[in-house]
């Protein structure tokens, strides 16, 4: 039989290792003074601002822990398979599609989810609601998501620009023509408010 | 999904061990776009007992560029590749391939590594709970011969047994044309014997090794590249046809040409006919033309996707054309 050689990595600083003895002596040499590491399924998350510590099982996604278990509802799960964008939040400053993602691979992140975006007072939500930019409202929650994460990163979109960025988000009732105008709107009133 | 162990892995080394001692039984995941919901459709005979995450793994996602070579890591996000100024420039094909894949917020979360790395899109391969056992499985047969194979192979099937799925990556053909090399755990391979047709498997990797790196040789002078794709919507939809096309040209004469479609067979497909009939003359309609019909010369469609055929012709003609600034 071969000899089973199985390589160790610090889960403090990546070094690795050719023995689990050899591993435990770099760990009370280098990271004496470190806490042990957390638990696989112990993330910290923080949403909307708040900071929270969650015990995860592998198979949930991020859109299952926010939605089900902290109950945010605003996020809408309507295909599960990163197609629609209708679950769309926003991870470390990117729009992201949180039925794709493992919670458990989360750990030490920032989300921000629409009811984050409605609770800071964002002009989005009132430009959405006077320009009619939906109809039965299920996608409305990722588009909104989609175009906040936008207008972080540039206050004077073009149409072209605008529509390129919310191409993710699908509307089966089709107030396209709608989202332009209101992002526009609510980029109009933040830069005002500059 | 059903439950299954999930391991982060913090260096190459640890990836490669817990896939060894895992084998097939666990499956590798990156942006996660592709295994999950494969894992939610439960799509395949045998649930995985195991994810190993590359994500936590330090030092695998940079574009650089250094002795005459683009070096991309393995868990650089398509956006960070179609947003690059270096890769836009110089690597036009790469820069545009990654732009057109999926949607903006998926762009964010799929990587190079995995987008080369993906799994069939098949609708009978892909449907839920393994209803159609097919060769891809190690079941019976194809059923996309006699089946709907509008979205099928133009150019036959595997010779191991006739899976008749195309390869749907949009990167893979960029590369393909670009000459590019995909640096593995244990090799360097280069990008176009990189695919492969088995049960569950696109690629040559073996059941313990993952892809760390991107090398895109810097094109020679006089060179340009260009990427276009054919799909039914302009955002979140694989291609029915896509095509890469990197030539060299010299006082207007072509001579050099690297030329990938995708989407079209089983792996990649370099269409060697149309290299051969556009080299040595210069860019224009007429020969982008011809090139193109040289294209699809060896095609043989199925019941249902004849019209692929003219559209992979067209998107050659096209491409090459875009190299030529028309």
């Amino acid at each position: 039989m071969n000899k089973e050689t199985t390589k160790v990595t610090c889960p403090y600083c990546g070094e690795t290792h050719q023995s689990p003895e050899g591993l435990k002596g770099h760990v009370f040499k280098t990271h004496k003074g470190h806490g042990l590491p957390a638990a696989e399924g112990r993330i910290k998350l923080t949403v909307n601002k708040a900071e929270h510590v969650f015990h995860v099982e592998p198979a949930w996604t991020l859109y299952y822990l926010i939605h089900d278990k902290l109950g945010l509802t605003g996020a809408k799960q309507f295909c599960d398979r990163g197609a629609c964008g209708s679950c769309t939040m926003i991870v470390d400053g990117k729009p992201v599609l949180s039925c794709m993602i493992l919670a458990i691979e989360c750990d030490g992140k920032t989300v921000e989810t629409v009811e984050g975006i409605a609770a800071a007072g964002h002009p989005l939500i009132e430009s959405y609601v006077n320009n009619h930019a939906m109809q039965c409202g299920y996608c409305t929650p990722g588009f909104v998501v989609a175009s906040k994460a936008l207008l972080d990163i540039n206050q004077d979109p073009t149409e072209e620009e605008i529509v390129e960025a919310l191409s993710g988000n699908l509307c089966r009732c089709s107030t396209y023509p709608q989202h332009p105008i209101a992002v526009k709107e609510a980029a109009g009133k933040l830069r005002a408010a500059k | 999904m059903k439950e299954f162990k999930h391991f982060n892995a913090y260096s190459v080394d640890e990836a490669v061990a817990l896939m060894g001692r895992y084998g097939e039984r666990a499956a590798v995941i990156a942006g996660g776009t592709d295994v999950l919901g494969k894992m939610k459709d439960a799509i395949l005979p045998a649930y995985p007992e195991a994810l190993v995450n590359i994500k936590t793994i330090k030092g695998l996602s940079y574009i650089k560029e250094s002795g005459g070579m683009l070096d991309i890591g393995a868990l650089t996000l398509l956006a960070e590749i179609a947003d690059s100024a270096t890769v836009k420039s110089k690597y036009a094909a790469l820069a545009q391939a990654a732009g057109r894949t999926a949607s903006p917020h998926l762009r964010n979360m799929g990587t190079i590594g995995g987008n080369i790395c993906q799994d069939i899109r098949c609708w009978y391969y892909r449907n839920q709970n393994n209803r159609f056992s097919c060769l891809r499985k190690k079941g019976g047969r194809c059923y996309a011969i006699k089946g709907d194979n509008r979205y099928h192979s133009i150019f036959g099937g595997s010779v191991s047994g006739g899976c008749f799925a195309v390869h749907p990556s949009d990167t893979a053909p960029a590369l393909v044309a670009l000459d590019a090399k995909i640096v593995t755990s244990s090799r360097t391979i280069e990008a176009e014997k990189f695919f492969e047709v088995k049960p569950v498997k696109t690629t040559v990797l073996k059941a313990d090794e993952i892809v760390t790196a991107i090398h895109v040789p810097e094109p020679a002078a006089g060179s340009s590249s260009a990427f276009l794709k054919f799909a039914l919507r302009r955002s979140i939809d694989f291609p029915i046809v896509n095509c890469a096309v990197m030539v060299t040209r010299k006082d207007d004469k072509v001579t050099a040409a690297r030329i990938c479609l995708n989407a079209v067979h089983v792996v990649p497909y370099r269409a060697a006919g149309a290299e051969q009939v556009i080299t040595g003359r210069a860019i224009d309609e007429k020969t982008a033309d011809e090139a193109g019909a040289a294209a699809v010369a060896e095609a043989k469609p199925l019941e249902h996707n004849k019209y692929m055929v003219a559209i992979a012709r067209t998107l050659v003609k096209r491409a090459i054309l875009a190299c030529a600034g028309r």
